[in-house]
């Protein structure tokens, strides 16, 4: 029965990673082929401060990106987790309709949506609101914006579905108990959807880290995050056995945020 | 304690309370019975504030409390599901309405120690919701209910959940524990045996009006409308028209032509047909003839044997059937089969009339 | 001259089908993107038979990683100048049988023997550029000579650049007014303060379209490819292309036939065919890089050979790009720096 599992570990993940691994140890010769004479250089340069820096900034947006997603997430979910189940059925399939369309589509979408001559500057120009059109795109702003209209989805979903399972005696009972809406909401509800915030941010945080498309599209390529930098050692510097580097350094804080989260209480049936 | 005033409550095309006024007294135990859909619960959520009426107020202890939210009304439920907070424990759940009343800490702990033994969950403290039984989840939720001292208790068929045996064991208790401390309770059931045992009076609520208000014994023998008489009890309901009356008895006649006498009391002045309810348990069924003022003849249609009592479909052969609920005594285990002829008596003071139709 | 040139196509066509004895039904191109237009694909899939698989890259470094990661065996391959050195070097190209590419006789003779093939062994010229500045002429009324007036602070936010660290490196070393083909520690130490005023001044960073930003009026002025340069100017006169007064380089790009390609007879007989002066038109009209050949040149309209970026007036002087070797590794980390910087 578990085979099957163990086979498909082993090839897609095991197997890559040890490459990886052992990649980061090697050398790269004068053409960019991959040399194997081990060396601690490559991580070495990891702990380089330019290096620690675009950790820290990837790690910052990814945060930023991940906050942002809870506080605009959390209520959108709460609302169609609450509504009835028709109406319901409905509001996912429109949270899932961008989905159906390439990300990349997306990402240009927003382009066209906040370029100095696009939709929203011609909005806000149109109705008076400004005299010059805003600088949106090529900022923080839209590399944020991107990024938290990407990863959306996956922290409404998580919380949609342990919202559902809050029994709505549940707040009638906190209401009855003298729990005035705030109070229920701390008290009651965040502690009973905590598994699916938590879900939501394992699938917000990490991934963001290592986004690079909408750095490069939104943002104007001109802040480097750790997916640019991981993706310009295996194409503009050829130099694979720091991009692997890089790279296992970014699957161990993967693995020290998952660990991190599970003794929080992300398992299902467990309650902080 | 607390007073309804012409309450009426509709939800989309439904009316589901019609102007309702009802005065629950301080320290009674009232319960609102009635078949599912009639409104009883809708009311209890009026009263608790998870509902706001449509017309009409609320009052709570001489306060107008119909625009106060449910978190400020010093009123307590316990749901029918319970609705324990699953992430907290037994300890913490009881403590809740104290925490939110701003309660200090060692004065809680107190008061959750009391809540607890009042409902024998000693030893239970530290447990979860999902590692109790039904029965134990049930005294939870009414600790936590009791804990923070409401002056008044709501409860929403707390023992529909529970087994037969539990139920009966569960049902004293909550009369006891009212007793005890002396809040008010309102109790909504549709178990009519419950409503019998537990009340002070009862609201046998219908169709979002309230039929009958009163004790027992007032629903039980006086039902004050063809619904308050079949729901409460069974009974077997009889159309008669009025044929002779005198000071003393009337008579009236049943449509077999089988006629009954009645104290005169008991029919209206210058009513013509009357709807007649006679409990099946004071008709006394015997192979003798018996001495009571109605005695007519009628043949077994039917027997079932329920344990204590039987329970025999009675036809008089002119096309009346009759319901009899008859003790099983030792002396009559012999005695009555299906098929066999027998003597049937009824005293006037058992045959009611009942207003309204 | 028609004649010759038919006598030509006929010669390519009866190669063509000799070659074709039995074998390469297809051909695995890997070229630029925004280079190859589809009409000569589609033509030259009409007249051999022979289906095309064009995969795209969008940087020399990109398409040499994928070339040694080995996914997909190409046959024809678009290295620029300075990468095919390299890979000649270490023997990564099959030489290529001139014998079956009569068109040769085409190209103007400056584009051949180049530096990095002076034996003209592996190689054939494809189309050359240059990278300059262009500037919006609407917006920007002051003259922008070089690499200086660009990267002023009134120019802040406005500017887009190729996203390609060479690149910036070497403009960086031509106002350093170091050999831009030496990059090692000191000549990095020299380009770093250099870059470190620039980076903090650009907008956007963007080798695959850098045009966008200047159509969209989000940049004012850029350094960009000719190629990009030309269909700016062919789109809107506004759009002025300036070849930078502190230095500026030719690049050239290649075709050539890895060693072990599946189909090495279907890739001579493509690179045969784009050298023709028809179809090598074409590739002008699509992509108005400056043309190595001399008779399709011919053929081009006289806007088209107007066009500044197409074709630099004057005579300019072009420095090459050469190979540079692990330095790659040291230019990647100076621009992360600095771009992390800011």
């Amino acid at each position: 029965m578990l085979a099957p599992l163990l086979i498909w570990l082993l090839v897609f993940v095991l197997v890559p990673l040890g490459i990886l691994a052992v990649f980061s140890f090697c050398e790269r010769d004068e053409i960019g082929r991959v040399v194997f004479s081990f060396t601690w250089e490559n991580y070495g340069r990891v702990f380089d401060a330019t290096y620690l820096m675009v950790f820290a900034r990837s790690i910052g947006y990814a945060a930023l990106t991940t906050g942002l997603c809870v506080l605009l997430g959390f209520p959108v979910a709460w609302f169609v987790a609450r509504c009835a189940p028709a109406l319901r059925q409905r509001l996912l399939l429109l949270l899932m309709v961008p989905f159906w369309t390439s990300f990349l589509i997306r990402t240009y979408a927003w382009i066209t949506i906040l370029k100095s001559e696009g939709l929203l500057n011609s909005l806000l120009l149109g109705l008076g609101l400004v005299s010059a059109p805003l600088e949106l795109l090529y900022t923080p702003f839209a590399v944020v914006v991107g990024l938290v209209y990407t990863y959306l989805p996956f922290m409404i979903l998580p919380i949609y579905s342990s919202a559902e399972k809050v029994d709505g005696a549940l707040i009638e009972a906190a209401y009855d108990l003298g729990c005035g809406p705030f109070r229920t909401f701390t008290e009651i509800i965040l502690p009973l959807t905590k598994p699916g915030i938590y879900a939501g941010v394992l699938l917000v945080f990490v991934p963001a880290i290592g986004m690079f498309a909408v750095t490069d599209l939104l943002g104007g390529a001109r802040v480097p995050m750790l997916g640019n930098v991981i993706q310009n050692q295996f194409f503009q510097a050829r130099d694979w056995p720091f991009g692997a580097a890089l790279g296992v350094v970014f699957t161990l804080l993967f693995a020290v945020a998952y660990w991190f989260l599970q003794r929080r209480g992300a398992r299902p049936g467990s309650f902080a | 304690m607390i007073e309804l005033r012409q309450i009426s409550k509709r939800f989309g095309s439904a009316v589901a309370v019609d102007g309702i006024s009802l005065h629950v007294r301080a320290g009674e135990f009232l319960t609102l019975l009635g078949p599912s859909g009639c409104g009883k619960t809708t009311l209890l959520r009026l009263i608790a504030g998870f509902e706001t009426p449509d017309t009409g107020s609320v009052w709570l202890d001489g306060a107008d409390v119909t625009a106060t939210p449910p978190y400020r009304r010093n009123v307590n439920q316990v749901f029918q599901s319970y609705a324990l907070f699953p992430h907290l424990s037994v300890r913490e759940n009881i403590g809740f309405g104290l925490r939110m009343q701003g309660c200090a800490a060692p004065e809680r702990e107190r008061r959750v120690r009391e809540a607890v033994a009042l409902v024998e969950m000693e030893g239970y403290e530290d447990r979860r919701p999902d590692q109790l039984s039904g029965g134990q989840r049930q005294r939870v939720a009414l600790a936590r209910a009791l804990a923070p001292q409401p002056r008044v208790l709501l409860l929403d068929e707390p023992l529909s959940a529970l087994d037969a045996k539990l139920r009966q064991g569960m049902r004293l208790e909550l009369k006891r524990l009212q007793r005890r401390l002396g809040l008010t309770f309102v109790f909504v059931t549709h178990d009519q045996d419950e409503a019998l045992v537990l009340s002070d009076r009862i609201a046998l609520v219908n169709r979002g009006r309230i039929e009958q208000l009163g004790t027992a014994a007032d629903l039980y023998h006086r039902p004050a409308t063809p619904f308050a008489a079949e729901f409460v009890g069974e009974t077997n309901l009889l159309r008669a028209t009025v044929v002779a009356r005198d000071p003393a008895v009337a008579r009236v006649r049943l449509a077999d032509g089988l006629e009954l006498t009645v104290p005169a009391a008991a029919v209206p002045a210058g009513v013509g047909a009357v709807l007649l309810s006679i409990r099946p348990e004071k008709i006394c069924v015997s192979k003798q003839p018996l001495a009571t003022a109605n005695v007519f003849p009628a043949r077994i249609a039917e027997e079932i044997f329920q344990g204590a009592t039987d329970l025999l479909r009675l036809e008089t052969g002119r096309g009346l059937v009759l319901r009899a609920l008859v003790a099983n005594e030792s002396a009559m285990l012999e005695a009555l089969h299906e098929g066999d002829r027998v003597w049937c008596g009824l005293h006037g003071d058992d045959i009611v009339v009942v207003p309204g139709e | 001259m028609k004649s010759i040139r038919r006598v030509l196509a006929l010669a390519s066509l009866a190669v063509c089908s000799v070659a074709l004895s039995g074998a390469d039904k297809e051909l695995n191109l890997f070229a630029w993107s925004e280079y190859v237009p589809a009409k000569v694909i589609e033509g030259f899939t009409k007249e051999t038979g022979i289906k095309v698989n064009y995969e795209t890259f969008a940087s020399g470094e990109e398409m040499l990683a994928k070339l040694l990661a080995g996914g997909a065996a190409y046959d024809l391959i678009q290295p620029p100048d300075y990468m095919a050195e390299t890979m000649i070097k270490n023997g990564l190209l099959a030489p290529i049988d001139f014998s079956r590419v009569p068109n040769m006789a085409n190209l103007a003779p400056e584009f051949l023997r180049l530096p990095h093939d002076p034996a003209q062994k592996f190689t054939v010229p494809y189309m050359a550029g240059t990278v300059g500045i262009v500037v919006n002429t609407e917006r920007i009324k002051t003259p922008i000579m070089g690499y200086a007036d660009v990267f002023q602070p009134r120019h802040k936010n406005r500017i887009v650049v190729v996203n390609d660290n060479r690149e910036l490196i070497t403009w960086a070393l031509y106002v350093a007014g170091g050999q831009t083909n030496e990059i090692n520690a000191a000549s990095i130490a020299k380009a770093r303060p250099i870059l470190a005023r620039w980076i903090p001044l650009i907008k956007v960073f963007d080798s695959d379209s850098p045009k966008t930003a200047l159509l969209n009026g989000d940049c004012d002025l850029g350094i960009v490819w000719s190629g990009e340069a030309a269909l700016l100017y062919n789109e809107n006169k506004k759009f002025v292309y300036v070849l930078p007064v502190e230095g500026a380089h030719r690049f050239v790009d290649l075709m050539a036939i890895p060693k072990g390609a599946p189909n090495p007879a279907a890739a001579t007989l493509f690179i045969d065919y784009v050298l023709r002066p028809e179809v090598s038109k074409l590739i002008s009209d699509a992509f108005p890089y400056t043309n190595p050949n001399a008779a399709a040149r011919k053929l081009l309209s006289a806007e088209q050979l107007a066009n500044p970026a197409s074709y630099p007036p004057g005579a300019p002087v072009l420095g090459a790009m050469r190979a540079i070797g692990k330095e790659a590794a040291q230019v990647d980390k100076l621009v992360t720096d600095l771009k992390s910087a800011r």
